[in-house]
């Protein structure tokens, strides 16, 4: 009789873990800290969690131009974004990046009292699919040398892929040297060197919020006069800005899944096929301001450097030093759980235009030309194995 | 934070003054005339509620206290205890004529306080009564009768609270009436015109519209008023079947009599139904709200929502607990849904909720809740949650 009740007691124990919702394995998240942060570390890393997913009001200092009202509603999940959250730039180093067209990025809305811009007519436009955010820690943390090692501008291994670094200037409010240039990693194109910069021109460009290191807010060019969000600026302190920098230093990547037979068949012809020579599968991190990122293997799948990938992608619009054909190489770490946070979509490449793995290696062109020939190249069952590695990161 | 305390207090010290048991100066509110010469004529001791109405001011009020158990997506995000509400209502019948009724909410272990309701009714016919003063709007019977000691559950319905508000009240006036139908049937409408909502419910608002946001709208922001009014029809007690409608503009359009944008309306229009057939009670409510967004905000913030509920309960076991001969238990059941924006697939909250609840007399009820639902971002991203709820509510 008593066994009978211990038995209840367990099924009621266990249905109960999933009666009152069962957790996602941090693995299988693009959210995760890093492993080995201490206990003060996670602390920040809760802090820039909620700060990353926090909307803003209008009367918080929204706007007064804006494409969205906070991080993740762009990123989400921490992961990439979907056609609706696209980012129209225009412009470019050397037209100012149409400062007087709105450029260098086009905010699309507008709080009441104030209007948004416009796209203009006949300039090159840039769409930009919102990518990842985890594991930018890492990419940060790697050293410049080991780009540079990586680098083959003038193709001299005679391969047909030329990766090169986009060299760019730091905003001036970026710690280190002035004016000195440094490798681009973040964005479509590699055109930000730091996560304290793609976060504060986060802020300030796409939800309109002031901060310490950009006071001043981001008015409509033609419109100046519509200015004010009627909240007193800097409208976040710098505090929370450090803390949601510390929290994408601190976001791991998801560990890839379970290898298959055809996931080791795959990871062959991945590097046989010449996926690997611009998707590197692994670079070392080196110094870093968090103890955890330091000295790491990054199994990213990324040269982070610029590629020349042909007309069919180029949106011919110069960033840093990128050409109007170039693209950074995109990691491809976390695909398996890419529509995990699209609701069972897939949107890849810049601009989201592909559905599928297969339907972006088609697109591939330029220096990747020899690569995507390969792929049409091979068998179904090889093409099959490669997509099972490629979707298994 | 202190100021907040102190205003707090003595709020609650001058309501208690108001609804004190009067003994001492009225014997007889027929002679009231003749009461000694007050000290201060009209002053702290010579007020009606004293000298006249003695035994027609009272005071009562409910009150809840809640614990909470709640997870999101496995994690816990709650445990622990709540003293939910705090309400004391005060009524004066001043007249045979003319009525006051008032409800103060103190919410949160006093963080937060409202004048719910105040209202002085003069009524002049049955199919007529004139009401001024702070109502609670007429959208869903819902928002008329939220009292915690009647909601058989611990949370309010969803539409009502993240869409509409409630319990949402509003500086008003007009009028209330019945009309009887045949036999036991009858006709009762409220329609009055309000302060309406204010753009707060964009302005205010980092999750997209919530017209909860817009609320409180004291100081009318755009000189333009609102109407809310609720009609509704029964063939008997045990059904009623109603509609209603809150329409008018929320936003700030004329600045110093110049026009700097157009009147956006908000408009609101819900049906609520309740009914009891086999012994089980049911009601439930469905809203539409639709919000005129400006242009250059469209896509975040939506400018049409929806939402609604039933709730199923049945009673059982009437004294089955023999030292208690009025008590009762019941079962009961609740399907909740909102949908934050009706353009998008996602941005939406659906729960199911089940339990038991007991009451030792109708005015006092124990219940214990189990909730389960799942809710959808803007990217349709599911995300479930789980309470366990235990709450205590009674009138006094
Ligand atoms: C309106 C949508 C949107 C919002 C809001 C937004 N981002 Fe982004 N984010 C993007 C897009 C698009 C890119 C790529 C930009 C490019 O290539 O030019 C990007 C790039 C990034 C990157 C670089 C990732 C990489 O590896 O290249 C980081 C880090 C990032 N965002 C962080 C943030 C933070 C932090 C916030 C909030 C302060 C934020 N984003 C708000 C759309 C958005
Ligand atoms: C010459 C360098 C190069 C080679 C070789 C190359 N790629 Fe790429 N790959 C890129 C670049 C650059 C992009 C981004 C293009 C864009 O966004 O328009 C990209 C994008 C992708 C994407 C989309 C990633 C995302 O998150 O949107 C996938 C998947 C991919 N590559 C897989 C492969 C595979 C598989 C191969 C081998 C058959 C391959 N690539 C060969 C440079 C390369």
């Amino acid at each position: 009789m008593r066994a009978v009740w211990v038995a209840a007691l367990l099924v009621a124990v266990t249905a109960c873990g999933a009666l009152f919702t069962e957790a996602t394995p941090d693995a299988d998240l693009f959210d995760a800290p890093l492993d080995g942060l201490s206990a003060t570390e996670l602390g920040a890393f809760a802090r820039g969690d909620a700060e990353f997913a926090r909307p803003f009001s209008v009367r918080e200092g929204l706007g007064p131009i804006f494409n969205d009202l906070s991080c993740a509603a762009c990123h989400s999940g921490d992961g990439r974004g979907r056609p609706d959250n696209v980012l129209t730039r225009i412009g470019s180093p050397a037209d100012g990046f149409l400062a007087p067209l709105g450029g260098p990025q086009i905010q699309s809305r507008a709080i009441p009292g104030a209007s948004p811009e416009v796209v203009p007519m006949g300039v090159a436009l840039s769409l930009r699919l919102p990518p990842p955010v985890f594991g930018v820690g890492l990419i940060e943390a790697v050293p410049e040398a080991a780009l540079l090692a990586l680098a083959d501008s003038a193709d001299t291994n005679r391969d047909g892929i030329s990766g090169r670094p986009n060299w760019v200037v730091p905003a001036d409010y970026v710690p280190g040297v002035a004016s000195a240039r440094r490798i681009g990693r973040f964005g479509r194109k590699g055109q930000t060197a730091t996560l304290l910069e793609q976060t504060v021109e986060a802020y300030h460009q796409d939800m309109g919020i002031t901060t310490e290191q950009r006071p001043n807010d981001n008015l409509h060019p033609d419109d100046p006069a519509s200015a004010a969000d009627g909240a007193s600026d800097p409208e976040i302190p710098a505090a929370t800005v450090a803390a949601v920098v510390a929290y994408l230093r601190m976001l791991a990547p998801p560990d890839p899944s379970a290898e298959t037979p055809d996931v080791v068949r795959g990871r062959t012809l991945f590097s046989q096929a010449g996926c690997s020579a611009c998707h590197v599968p692994t670079l070392t991190s080196g110094d870093a301001p968090i103890a955890a990122l330091r000295g790491r293997a990054v199994t990213l799948y990324s040269d982070l450097l610029l590629h020349d990938m042909g007309p069919r992608l180029a949106d011919l619009r110069p960033d840093g030093s990128a050409t109007g054909t170039e693209w950074k190489t995109p990691p491809l770490w976390g695909l398996r759980l890419m529509s995990r946070f699209l609701n069972g979509q897939a949107f890849l490449l810049h601009d989201g235009r592909a559905r599928s793995i297969a339907e972006a290696i088609e697109w591939h062109g330029g220096e990747a030309d020899r690569a995507r020939a390969h792929w049409l190249g091979l068998s179904p069952a090889d093409q099959r194995a490669l997509l099972a590695f490629v979707g298994s990161r | 934070m202190a100021g907040r305390y102190l205003q707090a207090t003595s709020i609650l010290l001058g309501w208690c003054v108001l609804g004190a048991p009067v003994h001492a100066q009225v014997t007889d509110t027929t002679r009231a005339d003749t009461v000694a010469r007050p000290f201060v004529r009209g002053g702290v001791y010579d007020k009606p509620f004293l000298t006249r109405l003695g035994g027609r001011s009272v005071l009562g009020g409910y009150a809840e206290a809640q614990a909470r158990y709640e997870r999101v997506d496995g994690i816990r995000e709650q445990l622990g205890f709540e003293a939910r509400r705090f309400n004391l209502f005060a009524n004066a019948r001043v007249s045979d004529f003319v009525r006051l009724g008032a409800e103060l909410e103190v919410e949160d272990g006093g963080r937060e306080i409202s004048l719910e309701f105040a209202a002085i009714d003069v009524r002049v016919h049955a199919a007529f009564t004139l009401r001024a003063g702070m109502l609670l709007s007429p959208i869903g019977r819902f928002n008329l009768a939220h009292d915690s000691p009647l909601n058989e559950f611990t949370d309010r319905p969803l539409v009502s609270t993240q869409l509409l508000g409630v319990a949402l009240s509003e500086p008003g006036v007009g009028a209330f009436g019945q009309f009887r139908t045949s036999g036991a049937g009858r006709i009762t409408y409220e329609a009055y015109a309000t302060n309406g909502f204010h753009d707060g419910l964009i302005l205010d608002s980092p999750d997209g519209t919530r017209v909860a946001r817009g609320t409180d709208n004291c100081e009318d922001n755009n000189a333009t008023p609102s109407f809310v009014g609720r009609l509704a029809w029964s063939a008997g007690p045990a059904w009623e079947l109603g509609i209603s409608a809150h329409v008018g503009p929320y936003n700030t359009y004329r600045v110093d009599g110049a026009p700097i944008d157009r009147a956006r309306q908000v408009n609101i229009w819900a049906l609520d139904a309740e009914g009891t057939f086999a012994g089980i009670t049911a009601s439930g409510e469905a809203a539409v709200v639709d919000v005129d967004v400006p242009e250059s905000m469209r896509g975040v913030f939506a400018t049409r929502q929806a939402g609604a509920f039933i709730d199923l309960v049945r009673p059982f076991g009437r004294g089955w607990v023999r030292t208690m001969p009025a008590s009762a238990f019941a079962l009961k059941a609740r399907w909740d849904l909102v949908d934050f924006d009706r353009a998008l697939t996602g941005d939406s909250r659906q729960q199911f909720s089940a339990g038991v609840n007991f009451r030792p007399t109708q005015d006092t009820a124990l219940k214990l809740d189990f909730v389960r639902g799942r809710a959808r971002d803007r990217f349709n991203n599911a995300s479930d949650h789980a309470f366990a709820l235990f709450s205590i509510a009674t009138y006094f």
